[in-house]
């Protein structure tokens, strides 16, 4: 007995409520995924149904062009689901899934994501990933420095004990009446490197430029008396009023910049400190310039807060990013031409049921 | 409430109480007033905004303040262009969400001058935002027609019917939020590695714009056949957007990457 196939109309429709379904379903997660917070929500994202989902829903895209014969006289739509199957198979590919698949089927052996440390002066080419053994790049980086920048001046905040709060430009020569009964504050001197010395019988407050670093400023209060005490006030020690002190003061800057100067070293021998090696690239690698080399990309990410030694590179491969990138331009270039496209059309305001029929049918009535 | 005594306060202020006065010269029916009125107070806040630019040295849409200042300015040019080219009225909604936009900025968040932390300082921060802005807007737009059609209203004033209007708004708005999503991605790629971090700010500009791809592919199933769900579908997008913009900065819920920007 001949069994009776589904129209395509039929089929049409289905496919149509399945797609709208699953976006619904993908704006439901989202909300539930940014309750929950980054790290959870990048789990429940790379579980194994929502795997699934993704392939389940790339397989349905892919399937439209086949099914929605439309989608060939209306390139913008077009190059919109197709834009989204490139970025879908992009992330799938760069996943934590992809890269292992890739390493059973191809055998390639690369991490997806690792920090490095390198110490300024060394060489280093050790990623270690956030589980598992480090592994040895093919390269090496080498830290020729390793610098925080600084809007200037910074800021010297004033509390006092009663709850009443001040910012002065920590400039030297910068006087600031308080008002009233607080009197007035003045900024005398500003130090990169502070040091105390002595000089004779007498400790002194010097600065010395070097590769240490310990900004402060000299600060002198000056009560409405006219009484004076000078104060310093460093930047890696936040203020607190001591007994018999009327302010708490602090000195901030704010960090414009985090840079480290890197040199690409082509010698897949080298493995430690100091070695030398032939230089085949250099780069300053700052918050938004990473260097991108050898399949990887290195991140500015961390550094040594105490002495400003080392640097911590974030190291992330490049596999399915070209893919991914190819995907948005499609995606974007699609809804442009569809949808402004539309707009450029004359007014039309008498789409109907009769429309969403014809729509449903797949044939090519303009809309 | 932040009270500004400041010259930028007082311009924001001007520029408030022009888009008022412009709606209820439209709710009393002296049009060439209101448009007036509405002009100058585009005029005003956009000096606002240059004020501020100059103030702080830096595209200003780096906090709240900021963003809402900017929106306050680009309503005007985007009402304009949709009655001249997009066939779309509802100016008067217009002039709503322009005082609606510049109060929040004129007397709820902290106009302190902040510098740019090293995240910010790319060049896809300047666009990222504007085209946001852009599209949010007429997002806006959208959901207000919307929601004047499911309570009765009729937006017609010669121009292309309520729900036609809403759907010709999304259909403005939607790539301008999808060009927005992407270079967003394609930043924090350059700034954090991820083209996708799965930070609640990214997850709730997905869901917004899983919101309109919804309504796109709904109304496109099923036409005018029930416009107040088309309608609903928008108004819903227009809250995640809220949500996405503001709850994200203000609430302390969901700290993230994106939280500077508060
Ligand atoms: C995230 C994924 C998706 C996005 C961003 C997307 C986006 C869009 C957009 C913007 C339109 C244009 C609507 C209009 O012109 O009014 C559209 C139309 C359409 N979509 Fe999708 N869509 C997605 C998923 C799907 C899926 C899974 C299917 C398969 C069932 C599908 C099938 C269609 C069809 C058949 C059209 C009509 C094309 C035409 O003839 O104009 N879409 N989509």
């Amino acid at each position: 007995m001949a069994t009776k196939r589904p129209s395509k109309t039929k089929v049409r429709r289905f496919l149509l409520w399945v797609g709208l379904a699953a976006v619904v379903l993908l704006a439901v997660l989202s909300v539930y995924g940014a309750f929950v917070g980054a790290e959870r929500a990048e789990g429940i994202f790379n579980s194994l149904p929502l795997a699934v989902y993704w392939v389940g829903f790339s397989v349905l895209l892919g399937v439209s062009f086949w099914v929605f014969p439309r989608f060939t006289d209306r390139p913008g739509a077009a190059s919109i689901h197709l834009g989204c199957v490139f970025v879908l198979l992009g992330g799938m590919v760069g996943s934590q899934w992809g890269h292992d698949l890739q390493r059973v089927v191809l055998g390639t052996e690369k991490i997806r994501r690792g920090r490095m440390v390198i110490y300024e002066g060394a060489s280093e080419n050790r990623v270690y990933p956030a589980s598992g053994e480090a592994k040895e790049l093919g390269f090496s980086l080498r830290l020729k420095d390793f610098r925080m920048e600084h809007y200037e001046p910074g800021v010297l905040q004033i509390e006092s004990r009663d709850g009443a709060g001040w910012r002065v430009a920590a400039e030297a020569g910068t006087e600031y009446e308080l008002g009233g009964e607080y009197g007035k504050v003045r900024v005398l001197r500003k130090f990169e490197n502070f040091k105390l010395v002595l000089e004779g019988d007498e400790r002194v407050a010097v600065d010395a430029p070097g590769p240490d670093s310990n900004p402060a400023v000299e600060v002198e209060l000056i009560g409405p008396d006219g009484s004076s005490s000078v104060k310093y006030v460093f930047e890696r020690f936040r203020g607190h009023a001591g007994a018999g002190e009327r302010f708490a003061l602090s000195y901030f800057r704010m960090v414009r910049d985090y840079v480290s100067e890197i040199e690409v070293v082509a010698d897949p021998c080298l493995q430690h400190a100091g070695a030398g090696g032939e230089v085949v690239a250099s780069k300053d690698i700052e918050v938004n310039h990473p260097l991108h080399w050898g399949g990887y990309r290195f991140y500015q990410s961390s550094y040594d807060d105490k002495e400003g030694k080392f640097t911590v590179l974030q190291v992330v491969s490049d596999t399915g990013l070209a893919v991914v990138w190819f995907g948005y331009a499609l995606l974007c270039l699609g809804v442009f031409v569809q949808m402004w496209g539309k707009l450029a059309k004359p007014q039309k305001t008498n789409f109907t049921v009769t429309e969403a029929k014809w729509r449903l049918s797949g044939q090519s009535r303009d809309c | 409430m932040a009270i500004k005594w400041t010259i930028q306060g007082l311009l924001i202020y001007t520029a408030l109480a022009m888009y008022v006065l412009a709606f209820v010269a439209r709710l009393f029916r002296v049009r060439r007033a209101g448009q007036a009125l509405y002009f100058l107070g585009f005029a005003v806040a956009g000096v606002a905004v240059v004020y501020r630019w100059w103030h702080v040295w830096h595209v200003p849409m780096q906090n709240l303040f900021e963003v809402f200042l900017c929106l306050g300015v680009l309503i005007w040019p985007i009402s304009l262009l949709c009655r001249r080219r997009l066939g779309v009225g509802g100016v008067a909604g217009d002039m709503v969400i322009a005082a609606i936009v510049l109060f929040p900025a004129g007397l709820i968040f902290s106009a302190e001058p902040q510098q740019l932390p090293p995240a910010l300082q790319s060049g896809l921060f300047g666009p990222h935002v504007f085209v946001y802005m852009l599209a949010y807007i007429f997002m806006a737009k959208a959901s207000v027609q919307a929601a004047a059609q499911l309570a009765g209203k009729e937006f017609g004033e010669g121009f292309a019917e309520t729900e036609e209007g809403t759907y010709r708004m999304v259909c403005a708005g939607f790539p301008l939020l999808t060009l927005g999503l992407v270079l967003g991605s394609v930043w924090g790629q350059q700034a954090w590695g991820d083209w996708w971090g799965w930070d609640p700010k990214e997850l709730w500009s997905l869901a917004s714009w899983l919101v309109y791809v919804g309504y796109l592919h709904w109304r496109y199933m099923q036409g005018r056949r029930y416009p107040r769900v088309n309608s609903v579908w928008v108004v819903v997008g227009m809250a995640v957007i809220l949500v996405t913009l503001l709850w994200v900065n203000l609430s302390r819920l969901f700290e993230g990457l994106h939280s500077y920007a508060r």
